[in-house]
């Protein structure tokens, strides 16, 4: 990009800042950019600012107080320093530019240019639009706090920042999109998290070229992990910060885009999509507990539709104290079409709920439950076992705390549900084969998506089978490099 | 090799590199032989564990129950250990994911056609069904994944951080 070549300068004669701001940035036009002209001993000054993003009561106060100049001052040569003087405001800075000048209008702060200088006087009184730190619907816990992200990337850097008030975080900010210049902040902290890794990340998104990313954090991620065909989410997103901040302690960089709630994790693995801060907040045992019956979950949501299929073609597979398993009676539609429809049933109802307002979401429940549940059999649609099996497959999914992954699972259920219904027990197994090596395959930022499984890592296997305890968890993570190994003391002393 | 070695200080690594390789040696054979006993006990395959390291020389009762196939499990464990210092040895410097499978299905023919008279419970290659082969076979193939992956991962992580 040739944007710095053809940077505009500030014209000292304020006529032509004037035509400038009308013709380039619509003052007159757009009702929401409004200007408002001073005289300040003598001199013409002009103030110009957004309507929606700024907060009223302070740019009163800036022109109360520019206006008493006239009272209290009389050095009419010393114009713009008196001015800048009197901005009771802490955040004042100077542009040379007008590429500058209109960036920072459009983004809420007030832009004073006064007759006579090259300098534009900018004062930050953004106040944007927004909601208050609110609990996070997808990552509820029953203890602990409360608090959540929001769309406002102050207020998000801000909420790290009550967590790590570690001088050596740092958080990085680049502007994304030729027109919607989007804000995009990298935090790390510095001492622990790999160099190779920020850099490669940084690169990536300074590389995006691209007018506006109103689709904020999944924009990003697209270019940044190159995902193609692949449906498994390949970076994990939080609302809490207190996930964010043990990931920023773990060494891991995150990235923050202004309008989104949502913090992206990178690296990631598979199994950072299976763990839930809900296992955190109880005594390590529960947690552990908690963590099995959700790795229970999630491997019936992939295998046991599947596997119940093929025992269902083939009853001679079944050892002799399992025998019972199985339809009593077949019904008159094939098992494997009975599965795959009562599957697309129930992600109908899924879809359904996720826009339907909440007075109609009870009798859509109703209806699909009556009508998915008993209607369907006693028609002779389902056979009653298709319905249980095919339930405990979507509440698997469901207890799956990466909805991310929930999704890309059922996608790999419903491929191997196919893949046993047309070649039996060899598409089963080799499907299952298939599912392991593809995801072993993929690598998200360089990193491997099946690791501490696949490439094995004892150490840090055990850290996901048990939900160990914060004490004893002496190192980070080895997959994100980290500069510094030690999260505490080896030994106390 | 031996020449990088020369510096006092590098002498911890690649021990450790080794010990971790037979850790994986290890677990993956537990792992692996584990998913086995479970498709044996579904009778995706005809051969189990237990068939192998017990059946071969003991016909008891025990071997055939679930305490033959633990204590298969276990050996077969202890035996992966020496595929994996033989993946060691021989193929860690090879990057990717494809090789350390071929090594698992060029494993599969070594225990099922050379190794093959050494078991005289388990029949010849060919008479063996289609299922119990491509059951194996897919085993085989995660085995030698898991071993080969772990190792060439582990050995390419320490060496990158060392040459750092």
């Amino acid at each position: 990009m040739n944007k710095d070549k053809q940077k505009k300068t500030i014209p000292p004669r304020i006529k032509e800042v004037e035509r400038f701001m009308e013709d380039n940035v619509g003052v007159g036009t757009s009702f929401d950019v409004g200007f408002r002209n001073l005289t300040i001993l003598k001199k013409t000054t002009h103030l110009y600012y957004l309507t929606g993003l700024c907060e009223t009561a302070i740019i009163v106060e800036l022109i109360k107080k520019l206006v008493e100049i006239n009272d209290n001052e009389r050095n009419i040569r010393k114009v713009p320093e008196i001015i800048e003087n009197r901005l009771v405001h802490q955040q004042v800075t100077k542009a040379k530019s007008m590429d500058d000048v209109v960036d920072q209008l459009l983004s809420g702060l007030i832009v004073i240019f006064i007759d006579g200088e090259d300098e534009a006087l900018i004062v930050d009184v953004r106040s944007y639009p927004g909601r208050s730190p609110k609990e996070p619907d997808t990552e509820k816990v029953v203890r602990g706090a409360r608090d959540g992200y929001t769309e406002n990337i102050i207020q998000n850097t801000a909420l790290t920042r009550r967590r790590v008030r570690d001088e050596r975080l740092r958080h990085e900010i680049i502007q994304v999109g030729e027109r919607s210049k989007t804000d995009v902040c990298i935090s790390y902290i510095k001492d622990i998290a790999d160099d190779g890794l920020v850099d490669l990340i940084k690169k990536e998104i300074k590389a995006i070229e691209i007018d506006g990313i109103s689709m904020a954090d999944k924009t990003i991620e697209e270019y940044l992990v190159k995902q193609r065909f692949n449906p498994f989410p390949l970076v994990r997103y939080t609302e809490r910060p207190d996930v964010a901040s043990n990931h920023l302690f773990e060494g891991h960089v995150l990235i923050m885009v202004d309008t989104s709630p949502s913090m992206i994790i990178t690296p990631t693995t598979y199994f950072h999509h299976v763990q839930h801060a809900e296992e955190y907040r109880q005594s390590p045992t529960v947690g552990t507990f908690i963590r099995w019956v959700r790795f229970i979950g999630i491997f019936a949501s992939i295998f046991l539709l599947p596997f119940w299929l093929l025992l269902v073609q083939e009853p001679n597979l079944l050892p002799e104290p399992l025998q019972f398993i199985g339809p009593n009676e077949l019904g008159n539609i094939p098992i494997v079409f009975q599965l795959i429809a009562a599957d697309i049933g129930i992600e109908f109802l899924r879809m359904a709920a996720i826009h339907t307002p909440t007075p109609l979401s009870t009798a859509m429940g109703l209806i699909a439950a009556v009508l998915i549940g008993q209607i369907a059999i006693d028609v002779g649609l389902f056979s009653a076992e298709v319905i249980l099996y095919v339930a405990i497959a979507a509440i698997g999914s469901f207890a799956t705390p990466s909805y991310e992954l929930s999704i890309a699972n059922k996608m790999a259920r419903v491929f191997l549900l196919i893949v046993t219904g047309i070649f039996g027990l060899k598409g089963f197994v080799i499907g299952a084969t298939i599912y392991i090596i593809g995801l072993s395959c993929i690598r998200s930022l360089n990193t491997p998506y099946l690791w501490p499984f696949l490439p094995f890592n004892a150490k840090a296997l055990m850290q996901i089978i048990f939900r160990i305890s914060v004490p004893m968890t002496k190192d980070r993570p080895s997959i994100v490099h980290p500069k510094n190994n030690y999260r505490q003391p080896k030994f106390k002393s | 090799m031996e020449n990088e070695k020369l510096e006092q200080n590098k002498h911890e690594k690649p021990i450790s590199v080794l010990g971790k390789a037979l850790i994986t040696g290890f677990i993956g054979g537990i792992l692996w032989s584990f998913f086995g006993a479970i498709a044996s006990y579904f009778n995706f395959t005809s051969v189990s564990p237990a068939t192998f390291v017990l059946r071969s020389w003991l016909h008891t009762n025990w071997s055939d129950g679930w305490l033959g196939e633990l204590i298969s499990i276990i050996a077969i464990g202890l035996l992966s250990i020496i595929t994996a210092i033989i993946y060691y040895g021989l193929l860690k410097k090879i990057e990717g994911i494809w090789p350390s499978a071929a090594f698992g299905i060029a494993l599969w023919f070594v225990v099922f056609y050379l190794l093959q008279p050494v078991f005289p419970n388990v029949s010849h290659m060919t008479d063996l069904d289609s299922d119990t082969i491509i059951t194996t076979l897919c085993l085989f193939l995660l085995y030698g994944t898991f071993i080969g992956y772990s190792i060439t991962y582990e050995y390419q992580d320490v060496n990158n951080t060392t040459n750092q």
